[in-house]
């Protein structure tokens, strides 16, 4: 009996060994959310019109995925977060890598950036629907512009951090000019540039959601409003589900990209809550 | 983030050098109303910068910026306070309670990437159109930020501070709100000033899609209407808001924390 | 042959209320082959001398001839091995150590050889693809050292090499210093503020004064260096002349004699 209760005290206290076994304890916590949704729903504590329950939300999102309604409206908006993000992050860094290897850059583009960063992009969406129109454009434009500012900082940020004995070092090793931005200040910068990146993510579907839900004809912004007013609250909570495990899985995916491309970074290696 | 060292000082080499600082921005300006003069875009899409300031001045008199921006500003505020009251309080738990951690680790890690916009439908259906659905909204989303914000800062008071703590005495119940909560106050500050501009986008935003007073609400009124101007005098108004907000924050930061060490 | 020449040297700073001078007047001649030490004070400009002779920054007056001819920046003949290593963190051990032969586009063949080479050379074999946050500080101090070794620069600039190591790490890198040095018999001038390593490694210790820094004193150590450590510094004249240097040093940095 008393080895069994230490056995038990360890096992609860340093949790369970193996892999799958810990992920699953790590995401109980959920499953017991999602548990309380669904009774909380079945025992009528709250009214069914407001808050459908869980398995009324999945059978919805099933049917949604059966005539590609939600495959199709998720593809939309995440081509257009993406295509905006892709382009604000290169336009980013290379204009961050500007500012902090030029001083005429930094001159010019340092009152812009500091100016524009606290304009909500948000607030530019009706602008771009008066220029673009409602479409993919207006939603990649605000998105871009969202995704610029956060990348510029970090990667201007990320090159001024860099030791100046890294570049001593690489032009005493007979470095050219134009090598030492390319091969010592962008890797020495890449992890804040990568955590630029990783704001900029958030900022994306941010963005695509708030376009498509101010004016939009597609994406999954627009379906969760359109059947928020529309009152298939079962629907609207099916799409809101499918974009919160998109976001989810963006941002999973993007810290293993950066896990690994930084493997050698020293750190990188500390233990995250929120990711 | 240029700084010129040997800038001369007096009121003219100020002056001189706020020029010198500004003159992107002054390009843009003249570009613009360039641009709007020569007839090279149509005035619906680009009214002249002098059309946008006679249009300011008109709103102004008719309280139609005083109004809505004084709606906006006090529901993000609002649903800021929330934020960062309970925000606080649970990324503080989160690093004391290791129970409170496995609990809540997950529920962050999901909600953190999510854009919590899409909820907007949601709190209107629960919380109706005025200020309640906007200011809960705010909380929902800012909270987040500063429970990560809090939980790296508490985390991080470095532990032979807590062991000096412990050994004169200080139990348990009182560590948190004496030793934990003080050391990690330079955090929570950055992390509310990063999360001011959120705030005040997810009012503004909010009021775009649903409506029911506000700057965003106006925004949006304008621009079904093709008043371009007007279009234009809120979104600068909302990019004032921003930059005034932000400087006052510096300044409050000196107020309420002078004995740390500054960072950019 | 002269290998490094100074005369002349000066070095101001800018500060908020007028010059600082780092170095004034400093002359340091450096024949081809020898291992000079400056030691002195802290914060004498030992160290700004020697990125000067590195090219990082620029003198304000006086000649700095390398082999004949003014420095006008970095470049590789002069190797450079600073106190925090400045590896690229990035790049394992084996593309460290052939980053500089990979500027200078040797050969592949011959990379690879060197690279191996200078592995073996300094016991790292193994380790060839390990990043350096997951090297020792010693292990990173000569990975610093074989990298600046692959491509063969005539003249070593060492600034505090081993300030950043313990103790006795410290002496196993002295001692493997010294070996590479009289394997190679590299030009090699090295900061320190460490009297007992600059005594025990060096044919020739430079005295530095307080700021602004110039060479006040020059010993030159005679000590015999083909038997062992214990052998070394046990021994008499060692130590002599190590309280001589020490003692010109402790002058120059003010402190007074109890």
């Amino acid at each position: 009996m008393k080895v069994m209760s230490v056995a038990l005290r360890t096992w609860l206290r340093s949790g369970p060994r193996s892999v799958s076994l810990r992920a699953a304890w790590h995401y109980l916590p959920i499953a017991i959310v999602l548990l309380a949704w669904q009774l909380v729903v079945d025992f009528d504590l709250v009214d069914r019109a407001f808050l459908p329950s869980f398995g009324e939300t999945l059978s919805a999102l099933w049917e949604m995925s059966r005539n590609g309604e939600i495959g199709f409206n998720l593809l939309v908006s995440i081509y257009r977060a993406f295509a905006g993000l892709a382009m604000g992050s290169i336009i980013g860094v290379a204009i961050g890598l500007a500012m902090a290897t030029s001083r005429r850059a930094d001159e010019f583009f340092g009152p812009l950036v500091a100016t524009t960063y606290s304009l909500p992009k948000s607030s530019l969406v009706p602008l771009f629907i008066l220029w673009f129109g409602i479409g993919d454009v207006t939603s990649i434009v605000s998105v871009l512009l969202a995704c610029l500012l956060p990348v510029i900082v970090s990667t201007y940020h990320g090159v001024q951090s860099v030791p100046p004995v890294i570049v001593w070092s690489a032009r005493a090793m007979g470095t050219p000019h134009h090598l030492i931005l390319w091969r010592i200040l962008l890797p020495s910068s890449l992890l804040s540039i990568f955590t630029g990146v990783r704001i900029a993510l958030g900022f994306c579907f941010v963005l695509t959601i708030s376009v498509e839900m101010i004016a939009a004809k597609t994406g999954i912004g627009k379906l969760i409003f359109l059947y928020g007013e529309n009152g298939a609250y079962a629907y609207m909570f099916g799409g809101l589900l499918a974009i919160v495990v998109i976001a989810y899985a963006a941002d999973r995916a993007l810290l293993a990209a950066m896990n690994y491309l930084l493997r050698w970074d020293d750190s990188i290696h500390a233990a995250h809550v929120g990711g | 983030m240029v700084e010129r060292a040997d800038a001369p000082y007096g009121p003219i080499g100020l002056a001189w050098a706020g020029l010198r600082y500004c003159y992107p921005l002054l390009l843009v300006v003249v570009a613009w109303e360039l641009v709007a003069r020569g007839g090279l875009v149509r005035p619906l899409f680009l009214p002249t910068v002098t059309a946008v300031l006679e249009q300011f001045w008109i709103l102004l008199v008719e309280g139609e910026i005083v109004g809505p921006l004084t709606v906006s500003l006090y529901r993000a505020f609002a649903g800021l306070m929330l934020a960062v009251v309970f925000g606080v309080f649970i990324g503080l738990l989160m690093a004391r309670s290791k129970w409170a951690k496995w609990a809540l680790d997950p529920l962050v890690s999901f909600a953190f990437p999510a854009p919590k916009i899409a909820f907007v439908p949601i709190f209107i259906l629960w919380f109706g159109i005025d200020h309640l659905s906007k200011i809960l909204l705010v909380a929902f989303t800012c909270i987040f930020p500063m429970i990560v914000v809090t939980y790296h800062g508490a985390v991080a008071v470095s532990r032979t501070v807590i062991w000096s703590a412990e050994a004169m005495g200080t139990p348990e119940s009182k560590m948190l709100y004496r030793v934990i909560f003080p050391a990690t106050k330079p955090h929570i500050f950055s992390g509310v000033r990063v999360t001011v501009p959120v705030a005040l986008i997810i009012a503004f935003t909010a009021e775009m899609i649903a409506g029911g007073g506000g700057v965003g609400a106006a925004l949006m009124f304008a621009q079904r209407f093709f008043q371009t101007p007007t279009v234009f005098v809120y979104i600068l108004i909302m990019l004032a808001t921003g930059l005034i907000l932000d400087r006052v924050l510096l300044r409050l930061r000196h107020w309420l924390i002078p004995w740390h060490d500054e960072w950019a | 042959m002269i290998s490094i020449c100074v005369k002349h040297l000066n070095k101001r700073y800018r500060a908020r209320d007028g010059d600082v001078a780092a170095l004034a007047d400093v002359d340091i001649d450096v024949t081809e082959g020898e291992f000079v030490t400056i030691v002195g004070p802290s914060g004498c400009g030992k160290s700004t001398l020697l990125y000067i002779l590195g090219g990082f920054i620029a003198a304000d007056g006086g000649i700095i001839e390398i082999n004949g001819k003014a420095v006008t920046g970095p470049g590789v003949d002069r190797g450079v091995v600073f106190q925090e290593y400045a590896l690229f963190p990035w790049l394992t051990v084996a593309q460290n150590i052939r980053y500089g032969l990979e500027m200078s586009r040797a050969p592949r063949q011959q990379c690879e050889e060197t690279v191996e080479r200078l592995v073996r050379t300094i016991g790292l074999q193994g380790f060839e693809h390990r990043f350096p946050r997951e090297l020792s500080g010693g292990m990173k101090q000569r990975v610093a050292i074989a990298r600046t070794l692959a491509y063969d620069p005539k003249i070593l600039l060492l600034d505090e090499p081993f300030g950043a190591l313990d103790a006795q790490t410290r002496e196993v890198m002295q001692d493997e210093l010294l070996r590479l040095w009289q394997a190679t018999r590299k030009t090699v001038m090295m900061v320190t503020h460490d009297v007992n390593e600059a005594v025990y490694l060096s044919e020739r210790v430079l005295v530095m004064s307080q700021r602004p820094g110039r060479i006040v004193q020059e010993f030159k150590v005679t000590i015999d260096r083909t038997c062992e450590r214990e052998v070394t510094v046990l021994n008499e004249n060692f130590n002599q002349l190590r309280n001589k240097v020490w003692l010109a040093v402790r002058r120059q940095s003010g402190a007074r004699s109890v």
